[in-house]
């Protein structure tokens, strides 16, 4: 009797934590689309820090969502970035799963490769295949600077979604075992 | 009672009843001035008076808060709730005051250009991220009767074109992106030539000239206009202002930094223009 209780209560948190995780993507994309300035695309490690903690399906379903927003934000050819951020999430999620500890430098780690895939296949495509002149100005004013920020944001972003994972108790290594362990009465 | 009349104390009663008459008739001669004796008296009471006066204001005062609490309590209410609305009223007045200003601006665009047909204003939704030219989106879309590659603009000077399309919303690329030319002259020689995006300039908000005679004597503040003659932009409207004038890296040709009359970093509202004289019908392999 006291295992379903306890499942009721799991899927309840887990419930709570993909509404939270959807919440922080929609602020995101908030600020994504306000103002004129340089800023980070901090839907990229908001998806990936998402990843580290779900299963590889999940993952590819955060990835689709933010990509598909960051491609309306950054005015790209919608999918663009979808793509990759499909790509990196299960990625994220499958190195997490079998070789990655829940680490800060994990995340960096993760997030300045992936940035930097992210910018590089941007600055190739939208800017140096058109042959402008002084095109390597884009590189070093705006994306590299962009891949910097993206890289910073990621600390604020790995504290929450941790945080909030932990709260809500979504970390599928337990998911695993836990599965392991309702398993036994049947 | 004889006795009392005889004494001593009667005398000085008198005589001090006879001072007091005196100084009332000096008073009455004096004609409303203070006489000296009086003003030193007042002189020295003053002091007291005040502080009396200080404790019975504060008595009263305190007498005044405890009977009339209640009535002060609402009356208090009462204000605060005019001055919430007299704020709001001054906020919706400000904020009318400065849409007013700048649809009285596009009213002069329409003045000045009878020939053009353009659309009502609309607001700058938000900037393309991260993008070095400024794109940027708008609330109006092909319901609003816009079409792909029609000239964008503000009140100050042309700011791009259409360059994506939906219902209700469109992405202006503006004249900072290289993939953007317009055929541009100067307003007072009528030197003729192209203005097209550069990135290095566009690092800096601004555009090129290009191809302007390698002996210009074009100078710095000029003022760029848009000559209409591609059918693409309508003629007349400006563009910007010259900040630097150089030669091309050929050699053969000079180049004018162009700083857009529009900051396009900081838009909040453009028309589109739907339609003007000699607007060329244009296809996407124009464009």
């Amino acid at each position: 009797m006291q295992i379903p209780n306890y499942s009721q209560k799991r899927k309840y948190l887990q419930v709570i934590e993909w509404v939270i995780f959807f919440l922080l993507i929609g602020l995101c994309d908030l600020y994504e689309t306000s103002g004129s300035g340089l800023k980070p695309l901090i839907l990229l490690p908001l998806s990936l820090c998402i990843s580290s903690h779900t299963e590889e399906l999940q993952a590819m379903a955060v990835g689709a969502v933010c990509g598909f927003q960051l491609d309306l934000a950054c005015g790209k050819l919608p999918g663009f970035n979808a793509i990759l951020l499909v790509l990196f999430c299960v990625t994220s999620s499958l190195l997490y799963h079998y070789l990655l500890k829940q680490k800060l430098v994990n995340m960096l780690i993760l997030t300045s490769v992936f940035s930097l895939i992210q910018g590089g296949l941007d600055y190739i495509f939208y800017y140096a295949i058109w042959g402008h002149e002084n095109v390597f100005l884009i590189w070093e004013n705006v994306i590299s600077r962009s891949c910097v920020m993206t890289i910073i944001s990621a600390i604020p972003c790995y504290f929450i979604i941790h945080g909030v994972s932990e709260k809500c108790g979504g970390v599928h290594r337990t998911d695993t075992l836990e599965k392991t362990k309702i398993s036994y009465p049947e | 009672m004889m006795n009392f009349l005889k004494s001593k104390k009667c005398k000085i009663m008198l005589w001090l009843l006879a001072l007091l008459i005196g100084v009332m008739l000096y008073a009455v001669f004096m004609g409303g001035y203070t006489i000296s004796a009086a003003g030193m008296l007042e002189a020295a009471v003053s002091p007291f008076r005040r502080a009396s006066n200080a404790i019975s204001e504060r008595v009263e005062y305190g007498l005044d808060l405890f009977r009339n609490a209640e009535n002060y309590y609402e009356e208090n209410r009462a204000l605060r709730q005019e001055i919430n609305s007299l704020h709001t009223q001054l906020a919706d007045y400000e904020s009318a005051k400065e849409e007013l200003n700048r649809l009285q601006a596009f009213i002069g665009i329409k003045e000045k250009h009878t020939d053009y047909s353009m659309t009502a204003p609309f607001d700058v939704t938000g900037y393309v991220t991260n993008d070095p030219y400024h794109a940027f989106m708008i609330n109006g879309g092909s319901d609003n009767g816009i079409s792909l590659y029609d000239p964008v603009v503000s009140d100050l000077g042309l700011v791009g074109v259409i360059t994506e399309l939906g219902t209700d919303t469109a992405t202006v690329t503006t004249i900072l992106s290289p993939e953007l030319s317009v055929a541009a002259c100067v307003s007072s020689s009528r030197e003729k030539g192209i203005l097209t995006g550069s990135v290095s300039l566009a690092m800096d908000g601004m555009c090129k000239l290009e191809y302007l005679e390698k002996e210009t004597n074009l100078k710095k503040d000029r003022i760029i206009l848009t000559t209409g003659e591609n059918g693409f932009f309508p003629g007349g409207y400006v563009i910007g202002y010259v900040k630097d004038v150089a030669l091309d890296d050929t050699g053969l040709t000079a180049y004018a930094a162009v700083e857009p009359a529009s900051d396009l970093t900081h838009l909040s509202m453009v028309v589109v223009i739907t339609d003007f004289s000699g607007k060329a019908e244009r296809t996407n392999a124009d464009s």
